[in-house]
């Protein structure tokens, strides 16, 4: 019996290739039911989103049970096994309890440290409990990924600093004022993309909103969508005096905030600084407003330099999150007790294998005119004998190493396997 | 007795000055944690010293610079560990604890020295409240200076480790008031009374001191700097640049104090 995880993700596997194998709930449902039903598996899920189609699952012939599940899936979504074949990475009992914990903890991601992959991991799981294919090993594997995905959350910055724009603005405004409750926001010029930063100022405290454009009714517009105020476009240089946070996004081809205009208001405002977060292109703050005292202006050129140093960061708080999780796979390992008595376990599972699969092969030698069904009956018949014996063996070293007992236990199995040295 | 536990507390405080620095550049709480417990620990063997030293002596340790110096450094992580916590400051004492171990190092080895003409309780309030001044003045100089560093990475657009690590702008200038405000009265008082104590015994406000005369220089910055911020609304950049001034005036008092012959002992 062993653990194993296999599947194809954004890493190796074409977006063309992904969505194709992408399952719905619904057929999830019975594939996981088939894939239970047919006995090559003990215990089974399936991970499906738009990055990664993976399967864990608990089987006595992994290899076998691999093979079968993907047949089945490609089968299902009328894609050919062989080419998805191909690409499938496999990592069995350590590795795969590793692959589960930076999966869950978003360390495999496309975007280090997005936080959907985690909910995904958690919806998965508890497709395939109400499946029933859920046992107690991968009740114990999902259960710690999700702690460790929590642990790596709270202790390391992976998903601390923004990775988009409007997200990284907020944080900007938040390095300059101490806090954005009852700052005073101005859009300039109505956008999409000023409408969702100013939406997440306010979600962080920012109060009033004003609106301007060269249009009133869209002024108008926007102010009610944002519960602001509209402000007539040739008071700009007024409105400004009172805020603290201005978003520009007009089309205008020449910039509608001038050095001079800021000058004039930059001694009324007593040392409050002034955020400009222009996005427009053409830029509609002119370059020399930057080099005024207390005013801070982000073009989105500066905002995407922001985004990158904060991926960097990510990247390097991935780092110490691998380490975590290391130390975690260690952990739960050691808890399991079965870190010992696998590398016997793996090598017990060689020596039978390769011992049917040399009867096999010489018996097959023997019976020329077999018709591949009875090839194939043969493999399997060899194969059932050998899980058969293999159980009681395998079983007893899990519990004897769980029991801490398993020293006389693995020189036992190596003694009577002939398994040679550990 | 209190020899040793000095310098144990200087241990203490090197070693919480490495993780603090640590902690600034790797950004692991688990080293913020050690820092802050090296920083605790040092601080209490310097609590325990600074009593046997007393005791030692049957008198505050006051009589002599070095030994004031090390009340300032007490009073100075004192206060870093509170205002850490009150701002919620990880990074505070990266810029702090170096200060108080050049100011530890600067007073080694102590030499307990009673000159015959300190005598009277104005004496001790004289030097107790400059010393507390000066180290309000040390945080004050960890805030211009944390200020300075952050508004050069907003100014810049190109945020480095610092960036991630220090608070906003808002927050560090705000820091930077309240320990003037603080330190100000303070050394004001304090000088005020070191003069009224020093016409009284020798007769002569300055003759000779050098200590006596850079302090004053050191008040007349932070003075301006008060008067700026509270009358002429100074700020930011400013209002950091004087603040760094005024430390760098007080720390050549100290220095004068420590090294040049005086009243304030050489």
């Amino acid at each position: 019996m062993s653990l194993f995880v296999a599947g194809l993700s954004h890493r190796n596997a074409p977006v063309e290739l992904r969505e194709q194998l992408a399952v719905d709930e619904d057929k999830l449902r019975e594939l996981l039911r088939d894939a239970a039903a047919s006995g090559t598996v003990r215990e089974v899920l399936v991970l499906s989103t738009c990055n990664r189609v993976e399967v864990y699952a608990v089987a006595d012939v992994p290899g076998e049970a691999r093979a079968a599940l993907f047949r089945r899936l490609c089968r299902h979504r009328g894609v050919e096994t062989a080419p998805v074949e191909a690409l499938l990475y496999t990592h069995a009992d350590a590795e795969a309890v590793r692959h589960a914990f930076r999966v869950a903890s978003s360390l495999d991601s496309m975007m280090l440290g997005e936080p959907q992959i985690l909910g995904q991991v958690k919806d998965a799981f508890a497709l395939a409990q109400t499946c029933e294919t859920v046992g107690p090993a991968l009740h114990t594997l999902f259960t710690q990924a999700f702690a460790v995905a929590k642990k790596v959350r709270t202790e390391t910055e992976i998903a601390r600093h923004a990775v988009s724009v409007s997200f990284a603005a907020v944080e900007l405004a938040k390095k300059i004022f101490a806090g954005l409750d009852g700052k005073a926001v101005l859009l300039v010029g109505a956008g999409k993309m000023s409408e969702l930063a100013a939406r997440h100022l306010v979600e962080h405290g920012a109060f009033p909103i004003y609106v301007t454009n060269r249009t009133w009714a869209r002024a108008q517009e926007m102010a009610r969508a944002l519960a602001g105020t509209a402000v007539p476009f040739d008071e700009l240089a007024t409105a400004l005096a009172a805020v603290d946070i201005v978003i520009t996004s007009t089309g205008a081809p020449e910039p509608v905030i001038k050095r001079a205009m800021v000058q004039r208001i930059i001694h009324a405002r007593r040392g409050r600084p002034l955020f400009f977060i222009d996005i427009a292109v053409p830029r509609d703050v002119e370059d020399a407003v930057d080099t005024l005292n207390d005013v801070y202006c982000y073009d989105i050129d500066d905002l995407k330099q922001v985004v990158d140093a904060n991926i960097r960061e990510r990247v390097r708080e991935a780092h110490r999150a691998e380490a975590l999780v290391d130390r975690e796979v260690a952990k739960f390992l050691a808890r399991l007790g079965d870190v010992e008595v696998i590398p016997t376990i793996v090598s017990l599972r060689e020596r039978l294998e390769a011992i049917r699969s040399g009867e096999v092969k010489r018996t097959l030698a023997r019976l020329p005119a077999a018709t591949p069904e009875t090839r194939e009956a043969i493999e399997a018949l060899s194969t059932a004998i050998v899980n058969k014996i293999l159980h009681a063996p395998i079983t007893k070293l899990r519990e004897s190493s769980r029991a801490g007992s398993s020293r006389s236990w693995l020189e036992l199995v190596h003694e009577l396997f002939g398994l040679g040295r550990k | 007795m209190y020899q040793t536990l000095l310098t144990l507390a200087i241990v203490g405080y090197v070693v919480a000055t490495g993780l603090a620095l640590a902690y600034l550049v790797l950004r692991d709480e688990l080293i913020h944690r050690l820092a802050s417990l090296a920083t605790l620990a040092g601080w209490v063997l310097h609590t325990v010293a600074l009593l046997a030293l007393a005791l030692d002596l049957g008198r505050p340790p006051l009589g002599s610079l070095p030994e004031a110096v090390w009340v300032a450094v007490w009073v100075v992580v004192l206060l870093e560990m509170w205002l850490e916590r009150r701002y919620g400051l990880p990074v505070l004492g990266a810029f702090v604890l170096p200060v108080a171990v050049a100011l530890s190092l600067q007073s080694m080895p102590v030499r307990p020295l009673i000159a015959p003409t300190l005598r009277g309780a104005w004496v001790w309030v004289h030097i107790l409240l400059a010393l507390v001044g000066i180290a309000a003045f040390v945080l004050n100089f960890a805030g211009a200076l944390m200020y300075l560093l952050q508004e050069r990475q907003l100014k810049t657009k190109r945020p480095g480790a610092l960036y991630y690590r220090l608070p906003a702008l808002e927050t560090l200038d705000r820091l930077t008031y309240r320990t003037l405000a603080l330190g100000f009265p303070f050394l004001t008082i304090g000088l005020i009374l070191g003069v009224l104590w020093a016409g009284a015994a020798w007769g002569s406000v300055f003759a000779f001191d050098p200590l006596a005369l850079l302090s004053f220089v050191a008040w007349a910055v932070y003075a301006a700097t008060l008067a700026g911020r509270a009358a002429a609304g100074w700020h930011g950049r400013r209002a950091a640049y004087f603040a760094i001034l005024g430390f760098a005036v007080l720390a050549l008092t100290l220095g004068a104090g420590l090294f040049l012959p005086g009243r304030h002992g050489g």
